[in-house]
């Protein structure tokens, strides 16, 4: 005898079902995507949505189990939709109370590097005005321990900070001397060419667990010509740093970014297996930012938002092909939305916030003691566009910037649940408000979402991932593991 | 460039689905509304130098939008009520004033 009652035991017995909130986008010619409040998903062909919403599915189709446990209907005496709907969407907000996790600062703004898309406007290396000082340093710190989050990531930018790595040293020993009281999670990253790291850096690194992130845009002759240093040996430079701070700190604690320049696009292949070749387990495929020296060089408009990406598939396809052939290699930004797409978590990925990240995520101590709401910020300042600088940690208090008209009003502008387009759009769950980008580009925090190649670009992969995902069951199964990862 | 003009039975097609539509293809169209007695009167004048052919899909995909739109508003009407109690559920307990 069965232990469970028959199926239509748990069926309505009005053949009734109510809607819950969803919203759809065409995802090809013959199917519709549809996401729930929470960014459940679900793909059908167009007339089946019609049916859905005209309530003519019936119980004994398959598809009504679907939408029923992944929350698009209920059945009249349902409660547990409702509530688990809530508890999945306070989970994904949750990161909000504890906002400001991520502080950046800014030690030097000099750099041996001369990259024509750098986003930071760098100044020469012998110019120490464009250096952070202790006063400075320690106004920023009293503002790093007001944050409520209980974990506290500090981060040092450029230029190179490794120019400035007595500031760097500081900051890291009177941050560990204010933790020794409040205990919150302190973390420590250095952003750098690795070009300037010494066995002396590298000591002080493992000794107080500073982890360093690096930047590889492909193989030698590309990487050379994308970051060009003096003697030309910027990738020489970086393998050198790469294998000593390995040995120093741990294989898995030094991570490289790459950026998309015009002489990128044909080489996606190349580039992934330079990563490959040289030990990481994945890459993040990015497109040039409008921002600093990628406009004044004109390198941000050398190629558009449809041939990046065609960059960016052909390389997604190639990472599948290795994977299927029994490389693992993830590609990051992937995996961020895929995280999105299944699970509850927000990988807290600054560009794909809603609210944005504005401060709240991120914040950024400049050089010259300038708080501003992220490093695009900084970077759109340094070209003149002081929109995002929220204050002077000389001057102004943690309150006094916190609650600023001009971190609330772009917070509040670019809030996607009421943005024309973005409030109906089925891919909200999975993206960002990005008031800075849409700032620098349409003079706007919100812009028209249809002009927007932020919209254009993210709209194309979140639609390409899910095809993806539809059509072949082994990225099914490969992406559901990267969902997990971040 | 030329100005194609389509009518909607205001009694079938809300205004608002043919304004959401609209804004939608803000990139291709610049679309003026009118309304004569029960018809709702789309202009639409293309943005960029377009094939007939190419006018014509994108015409078609802007009359698959407004049927699109028509639906979203039907879910919004009736999930409004549900949609409010779930993030009354959500942030209840958030802490947050």
């Amino acid at each position: 005898m069965s232990k469970f009652q028959p199926l239509a035991s748990f069926l309505s017995s009005h053949h009734e079902y109510k809607l819950l909130p969803f919203k759809f986008e065409q995802l090809n010619d013959q199917d519709y995507v549809l996401t729930n409040l929470t960014g459940d998903y679900l793909s059908v062909p167009r007339a089946q949505l019609n049916r859905i919403v005209e309530h003519q599915v019936t119980p004994d189709e398959p598809i009504y189990s679907d939408l029923r446990s992944k929350h698009f209907i209920y059945e009249p005496n349902d409660i547990a939709p409702v509530e688990l709907l809530g508890l999945k969407l306070r989970t994904k907000y949750s990161r909000l109370a504890e906002f400001t996790n991520l502080h950046i600062f800014v030690v030097t703004l000099r750099c041996d590097h001369s990259c024509p898309y750098c986003q930071v406007s760098r100044q020469s290396e012998d110019k120490a005005a464009f250096d952070m000082t202790p006063a400075m340093a320690d106004k920023a710190l009293d503002f790093v321990f007001k944050t409520p989050s209980k974990a506290i990531k500090i981060e040092f930018q450029g230029g190179e900070p490794l120019l400035n790595f007595e500031m760097v040293r500081y900051v890291v020993l009177e941050a560990e001397k204010r933790n020794a009281v409040t205990q919150r999670e302190l973390a420590f990253v250095i952003a750098t060419t690795l070009s300037l790291v010494t066995d002396d850096i590298l000591s002080f690194c493992r000794d107080h667990n500073i982890v360093l992130s690096s930047s590889l845009d492909g193989p030698e002759e590309l990487h050379n010509a994308n970051r060009p240093r003096p003697n030309r040996n910027s990738h020489q430079k970086f393998v050198e740093g790469l294998n000593k701070a390995r040995l120093a700190l741990g294989f898995d604690n030094v991570s490289a970014l790459m950026t998309t320049t015009e002489a990128s696009l044909p080489m996606v292949n190349d580039i992934i297996d330079e990563y490959l070749r040289l030990g990481f387990r994945g890459i993040f495929l990015r497109p040039l930012s409008p921002y600093g020296f990628a406009i004044k060089t004109k390198k941000y408009r050398s190629y558009n938002t449809q041939r990046w990406l065609e960059f960016y598939k052909e390389g997604l396809n190639y990472i599948i092909e290795l994977n299927r052939s029994g490389v693992k290699f993830s590609e990051h930004y992937t995996s961020l939305i895929l995280t999105k797409m299944m699970t509850s978590t927000d990988p807290g990925y600054v560009d794909l916030m809603n609210p944005a990240g504005l401060g709240i995520a991120a914040i950024v101590f400049n050089y010259d003691g300038g708080v501003y709401a992220s490093d695009e910020s900084r970077m759109l300042a340094e070209m003149g566009d002081q929109t995002f600088l929220l204050g002077n940690v000389l001057v102004n208090t943690y309150e006094e910037v916190m609650l600023s008209d001009k971190l609330l009003d772009a917070l509040e502008e670019s809030f996607t649940l009421s943005v024309p387009m973005c409030s109906d759009c089925a891919f909200e769950p999975y993206c960002g408000a990005e008031p800075v980008y849409h700032h620098a580009i349409h003079k706007d925090f919100v812009a028209k979402k249809p002009e927007s190649e932020f919209c254009n670009r993210n709209m194309s992969i979140f639609k390409h991932i899910l095809g993806l995902m539809h059509s072949d069951k082994f990225t099914k199964q490969l992406f559901l593991e990267w969902s997990t990862r971040c | 460039m030329s100005v194609t003009t389509l009518t909607f039975d205001e009694r079938i097609y809300p205004v608002d689905a043919l304004q959401k539509a609209a804004y939608r293809f803000m990139n291709l169209f610049v679309v003026d509304f009118s309304i004569d007695k029960n018809l709702i009167i789309c202009s639409l004048k293309p943005t960029q130098n377009s094939s007939q052919e190419g006018m014509d899909y994108h015409i078609d995909e802007f009359k698959k939008e407004v049927l699109d739109q028509v639906l979203r508003l039907k879910i919004k009407a009736e999930t409004e009520d549900v949609r409010n109690l779930i993030l009354g559920i959500a942030f209840s307990k958030s802490g947050f004033q």
